[in-house]
């Protein structure tokens, strides 16, 4: 844990006079070995003028395969596996295919503008869920119905599953068992032999009215420089060998529709609320950048294109950070490798969108779940925007991560998932730090995750005690 | 050690009545922050003792703290009344060290915030060098090292197009011999985003020099941009708008500046499309539909993208077009009939004429030829007949000429075609 590392290491007190002439003692800052994976998350040229299902296509194409390895692993390697335009009814076999989960709640632009339904736009809503939704598998040419025991509400369309079970005589597949592509294969982890940690943190929300989390920010941007605490505190802070800023750095306060709704010659000359919050990030990025190598991650409400994947955000928003090479603008999601420990994440998104169109509400549960589908962001393109890919799909994943993270949670949680081929995965949900004040350290040498959190003193004597927000 | 440093805080306590923390205590005084809060426990020691009006202080404690279940690191500010209170709590206290030292009794730490904030500020440069980790690898990439590792690699491209636009960009380039090599970078498509990122790096650092140099090399990428994508690239769409907002920031800060010479005539040309915003959006849009047809006529397969080009072109790119105006006009000259009706331009052609002149005996000689002589087109229409059945002569060789007379031969079947032409007015005006 941080705190033993660093109370292991300190000095004296600072509670005296100064001492003679010298100066305090300065801490090297660690630095280790980095290497950016995020290549198949960059989009070059872009085109929107390709339809999305190729990337169902390409999906399945590539699941395929694996998921018929896992079928024979789990029900024996003689299992049948067919395609639907095969099936014969009464026949226990096999079907790979995506999911699809017909909603009636799921908004419809062309129910909505349709004349003959009359409908008023829905508001907004937090689940779209209800009981009468139905479950559908599509292979490459047909579709089928499923019924049968699963929990229908746990599915999202867009995973590539595996499914045993029968065709019944009314069309409809019943289902016994179904298996999802589980882990990928891992490369282990080094063996490191000393503490070293990686700082992750979202939600920065600059630009919003909530003035109360900047002190916050403040007094984690001076604990990761080394200029806050003892010299026990200092040096387990020089051990912080990353930043990592998952997402939604500017508030949602910053997003003003008001330009596109409101007369020209009333917004002519008003700024939009970016434009400072990016000149305080700038300088806020300008105070760490100094001391430790950052990646700023974009989020859902920052400057960037809003489909998925996100790309980095541009270095001129920066002029005063992007002149030191210690900062590193990524694309959401995000991969790397920090001393031989893979991480794997992204500004939370798509665990937000599957909370929405499932019964799972714990992000850590979806997290979960998206390892176990191998998939990043199955309900991309259906309810998450998406660029248009057609020749394969990058949010499948190929090689399991170690840390595996999403920003943007309401409440830090974290678990150590061990997988069926001796993988072992630390997956993080990263709090919003304009909410709860809170960041996380992960231990790179033991793999585990501690919160940490920033507390000051306000009007009210009782706040203090519930700063700190616990699951 | 001096005890000057008591002096100052004393001073800013209780003379000035400032908060004072120790980050700005560290960075005003310039010195490593553990000192700076030695410095004010030292401090707050001193005047108790001397039993002084009341000081209030704030400390910040570092330690584990278990809830409910859940063990987090806490870094926290409390007041000097909560502090013993608060280490109860923590099932390990890491660090405790005076946070600041104000007169006033704070009942909310929003202005602690403010006071780092103004500290930092004033010294953003600079503002880890007194804490305690250094980071080896953080250095400023110098924004000179950065062009050039941006410009060896890429050659710059020439485009025909650009000749007019590369004639500007070198006269106002004339006193800076290395930026060239920056402007000509601008035209090669990959570096033309990166190279933008560089004259953001100049515009904060140094002023004058450099300054004068981003805005030159900021108008030829506005103006090789809209130009790139004339001849095909997508990508330097979303670099316009970057360059856009560039070229608006460094307009904005040239204002209060003294400009050089070279730079006076450039800042007022970005100056004046902005301020006659009307007038510039009726000339942009008709500079668009030319655009567009040439557009169409070059590369057909991308219309809708330079439809999006165009809308969001505003003012900087605008002294693009107009200096695009000069070479269009230029290639219309050249271009047959078939383009704009009613630019009269006066031409030379050959005409069969005879001279007169004494030879060497003193005899009056005279030859019939073909010489150089300048007509202008409604005068052509008389001499259409007669034009189609000469020859071409070698004797002169025009290159003006020669491309006349293609152009006159190929005006001859178009008029004797149409016969029946009435002869314009300006006809009496012209022959003398």
């Amino acid at each position: 844990m941080f705190s033993d590392v660093s109370a292991q290491k300190n000095g004296p007190s600072l509670l005296c006079s100064p001492a003679s002439e010298e100066q305090g003692p300065t801490f090297e800052r660690i630095s280790l070995p980095y290497e950016l994976y995020s290549d198949r998350y960059r989009v070059g040229q872009r085109s929107f003028s390709r339809q999305y299902a190729h990337i169902y296509a390409a999906r399945l194409m590539q699941m395929r395969p694996l998921l018929a390895e896992r079928a024979q692993q789990k029900w024996g390697s003689n299992v049948l596996i067919k395609k639907l335009c095969d099936l014969e009814p009464g026949e226990q076999c096999c079907i790979v295919g995506t999911l699809f989960k017909r909603m009636e709640l799921q908004p419809s632009i062309l129910k909505e503008i349709s004349e003959e339904h009359n409908l008023l736009p829905q508001p907004a809503r937090a689940k779209y869920i209800s009981e009468a939704d139905e479950l559908i598998l599509e292979d490459e040419l047909q579709r089928i119905k499923l019924e049968g025991k699963f929990d229908k509400d746990k599915c999202v369309t867009g995973s590539v599953v595996a499914i045993y079970g029968a065709e019944k005589n009314d069309g409809k597949f019943t289902v016994e068992d179904f298996c999802m592509a589980d882990l990928p294969l891992q490369t282990p982890r080094p063996a490191l032999s000393s503490d070293r940690f990686v700082l992750l943190a979202s939600g920065l929300g600059l630009g919003g009215h909530n003035a109360d989390s900047m002190l916050g920010l403040q007094l984690l941007v001076d604990m990761v420089t080394g200029q806050l605490g003892d010299t026990g505190e200092q040096s387990g802070a020089a051990a912080i060998s990353r930043v990592l800023l998952a997402g939604n750095l500017l508030s949602q306060n910053t997003q003003d529709k008001d330009a596109s709704t409101k007369a020209k010659y009333l917004t002519k000359k008003t700024q939009a609320g970016s434009v400072e919050a990016i000149r305080v990030l700038d300088e806020l990025l300008l105070q760490l950048v100094a001391s430790v190598p950052v990646d700023v991650m974009p989020g859902q409400y920052d400057p960037t294109n809003y489909t998925l994947p996100q790309q980095p955000l541009h270095p001129c928003m920066f002029p005063l950070s992007s002149a030191y090479n210690t900062l590193q603008l990524v694309s959401n999601p995000f991969e790397a490798s920090i001393d031989g420990v893979r991480f794997l994440g992204t500004s939370g998104q798509n665990v937000c969108d599957i909370q929405r169109y499932s019964s799972m509400d714990s992000h850590l549960e979806i997290l979960e779940e998206t390892l176990q589908l191998r998939h990043l962001a199955p309900t991309a393109p259906d309810t998450l925007g998406c660029y248009p890919f057609y020749q394969k799909d990058p949010f499948i994943l190929e090689e399991c991560p170690h840390v595996y993270f999403s920003g943007n949670a309401p409440t830090f949680e974290s678990k150590l998932i061990k997988g069926p081929d001796g993988q072992e995965v630390l997956l993080v949900t990263i709090p919003e730090f304009s909410s709860t004040q809170t960041a996380c350290l992960v231990n790179l040498r033991t793999l585990q995750c501690e919160p940490i959190c920033f507390t000051a003193f306000s009007a009210d004597k009782d706040e203090e005690n519930e700063m700190n927000i616990s699951h | 050690m001096d005890e000057l440093y008591l002096d100052n805080i004393d001073e800013f306590v209780n003379d000035h009545n400032k908060i004072v923390t120790y980050k700005s205590l560290s960075l005003t005084l310039g010195v490593h922050v553990n000192t700076a809060k030695q410095m004010l426990y030292h401090y707050l020691e001193h005047k108790r003792k001397e039993s002084s009006p009341q000081l209030h202080a704030t400390y910040l404690v570092t330690g584990k703290f278990v809830d409910n279940g859940q063990t987090c690191h806490r870094v926290s500010i409390v007041r000097e009344d909560q502090l013993e209170d608060f280490k109860s709590k923590m099932s390990l206290i890491v660090s405790v060290h005076v946070y600041s030292v104000q007169k006033a009794l704070l009942k909310d730490s929003g202005p602690l915030y403010s006071v780092d904030y103004d500290a930092v500020k004033d010294h953003l440069q600079n503002c880890s060098k007194y804490s305690a980790i250094q980071c080896p690898g953080a250095v400023p990439v110098s924004s000179l090292e950065r062009q050039q590792a941006l410009n060896a690699p890429n050659p710059p491209q020439s485009e025909p197009g650009n000749s007019g636009t590369n004639r500007e960009t070198n006269t106002t380039s004339k006193a800076h011999p290395r930026p060239q090599k920056g402007i000509m970078g601008m035209f090669s498509k990959k570096s033309a985003v990166k190279s933008q990122n560089t004259s953001e790096e100049v515009k904060p650092e140094q002023k004058d020099e450099p300054a004068v140099v981003d805005s030159a090399k900021n108008k030829p990428a506005a103006k090789a941009n809209p130009m790139m994508n004339f001849f095909g690239s997508q990508t330097a769409k979303k670099s316009v708008k970057a360059v856009k907002e560039e070229a608006d920031q460094t307009s904005e800060r040239k204002s209060p500046q003294p400009c050089e010479k070279s730079d006076g005539a450039a800042v007022q040309h970005q100056k004046d499309p902005r301020s006659k915003t009307k007038r510039a959006e009726d000339e942009d849009s008709e500079e668009d539909k030319m655009d567009k047809k040439k557009r169409r006529r070059i590369k057909k397969p991308e219309p809708d993208s330079s439809d999006e080009e165009v809308v969001p072109d505003s003012p900087p790119p605008q002294e693009a077009l107009t200096r695009e105006r000069s070479p269009k006009k230029e290639t219309e000259t050249v271009q047959p009939s078939n383009s704009h009706s009613g630019v009269k331009v006066r031409k030379r052609r050959r005409v069969l004429k005879s001279r007169t002149y004494l030879d060497a005996d003193g005899c009056m000689v005279t030859e019939k030829g073909f010489e150089s002589e300048s007509y202008s087109e409604s005068e052509e229409d008389f001499r259409a007949p007669k034009a189609a059945q000469r020859e071409p002569f070698k004797a002169k060789a025009n290159p003006g000429s020669k491309e006349d007379d293609k152009k006159s031969q190929k005006k001859a079947p178009a008029s004797s075609n149409k016969g029946g032409k009435q002869a314009s007015i300006m006809g009496f005006f012209q022959k003398k």
